[in-house]
């Protein structure tokens, strides 16, 4: 029942519903991974439903309709974050090393056991959002650099510095992130 | 070899094809580099979110009425028109009937219960007010035109309403079994909607809702009877 376009004309009402019934829960998850917010997440699919209506003209009819709002529901989640924490994706000249384990995130680590979610919260908005969009939503680092208003070898950093927690945070190894540290 | 060309070659993106051939030809020789990679591949396969976040009914329907706002407020060239007609009106009329029909006979069959419903019995008057209201939907979706239609386009999308209107008096109800049940049948009416559709999958959807539609009733009659030989 997926919402799978076919021949021309702009999507209709009706596909928009079916794309709502059927997918809306990808793009929730995927815009509450970049804003840990389900609040905002929430916000970032309806700002990008109305999005996609209103350039419905434009829709490529190569493309799955479901498809083409996910990519439009990253985009208003991201500029929402812009919006909520101006500058937060201005990697820094130094990275935010591990934060290490204050007593909160210990124990927000502890209930959230060894999940994924838990170690995210370690790392950077930056590293976090460079990321999920790499590893999660398969993006390119061109993709990523343009829009964050970045450059590819910062966000290459980024992802280096992510993956590199997170194995320490998922699988215990130690040591790899020392090697991070700057002056 | 550095773990930052392992990653870029891991996501295949950030090396050129010469540098990928260099780190395939490196993998080859070296059995140690093979194993760290091996290592880094699967934990990186492992960071994938297993858990899908549910988005609560309330949000969903906030999500089709924006674009349901939206379309009321653009150009109305490009979807079918729902202007008025007597022949919609009295569709609509219909569903509204049926709607009110339902909700009267849960209600009347319980008549005699002059004190407030809990539990079982307001359960009970419920689920028949539920199985009056598919019984009507699985007549009209039989009576409904065969070719596409602003009527039968109306006609759907008032079952869609209805649809929801019952969907989360069935949360109310603490019938969750229900309420998924409803929010199933209504991909399907969308895409029975569709401008697009032939009559040869109009008449498929059909059938599969009027056999969900009885499986649904088999159900919650099953349920009515285990509840009054429970009581």
């Amino acid at each position: 029942m997926v919402a799978i376009l076919q021949g021309s004309g702009a999507p209709t009402r009706a596909d928009f519903h079916a794309a709502i019934s059927n997918r809306s829960d990808r793009w929730f998850a995927a815009c509450l991974r970049i804003t840990r917010n389900r609040d905002m997440a929430e916000d970032a699919v309806q700002n990008a439903l109305l999005s996609a209506w209103h350039k419905r003209e434009q829709f490529d009819h190569s493309a799955r309709l479901d498809t083409w709002i996910h990519r439009i529901a990253i985009n208003a989640a991201l500029q929402l974050l812009r919006k909520d924490r101006p500058g937060v994706f201005e990697p820094l000249e130094t990275e935010i090393e591990d934060r290490g384990d204050t007593p909160e995130s210990a124990r927000a680590a502890q209930e959230l056991k060894r999940t994924l979610g838990a170690a995210l919260t370690y790392l950077s908005e930056f590293e976090h959002v460079c990321f999920v969009l790499k590893h999660m939503e398969q993006w390119h680092l061109r993709e990523i650099a343009d829009e964050l208003d970045s450059n590819v070898g910062a966000v290459k950093q980024a992802i280096f510095r992510a993956v590199r927690k997170l194995r320490t945070r998922m699988t215990g190894l130690q040591g790899s992130a020392s090697c991070m540290k700057r002056p | 070899m550095h773990e930052e060309t392992l990653i870029l070659y891991y996501y295949n993106d950030g090396l050129s094809s010469s540098e990928r051939r260099k780190v395939e030809a490196a993998l080859d020789d070296d059995p140690g580099l093979a194993a760290r990679y091996g290592r880094l591949r699967a934990e990186l396969d492992d960071l994938a979110d297993s858990e899908t976040p549910v988005v609560p009914s309330h949000v969903m329907h906030r999500w089709h009425d924006a674009i349901d706002g939206a379309a009321q407020h653009t150009s109305r060239g490009v979807e079918p028109q729902r202007s008025f007609s007597p022949l919609s009106f009295l569709w609509g009329a219909a569903v509204t009937a049926a709607l009110a029909i339902g909700i009267g006979i849960g209600i009347l069959l319980d008549v005699d219960n002059s004190a407030p419903e809990t539990g079982p019995e307001a359960s009970g008057a419920f689920s028949r007010g539920v199985a009056v209201y598919l019984r009507d939907t699985k007549q009209e979706l039989a009576a409904m035109p065969a070719h596409m239609s602003a009527d039968r386009t109306t006609l759907i999308l008032d079952i869609i309403e209805q649809n929801r209107l019952y969907e989360l008096a069935a949360e109310q109800n603490d019938s969750s079994d229900v309420a998924r049940v409803l929010r199933a049948f209504e991909p399907i009416l969308l895409r029975l909607a569709a401008e697009d559709i032939t009559p040869d999958d109009a008449e498929a959807l059909r059938t599969q809702l009027a056999f969900e539609l009885e499986v649904i009733l088999t159900k919650l009659s099953r349920d009515s009877s285990n509840d009054r030989q429970s009581t």
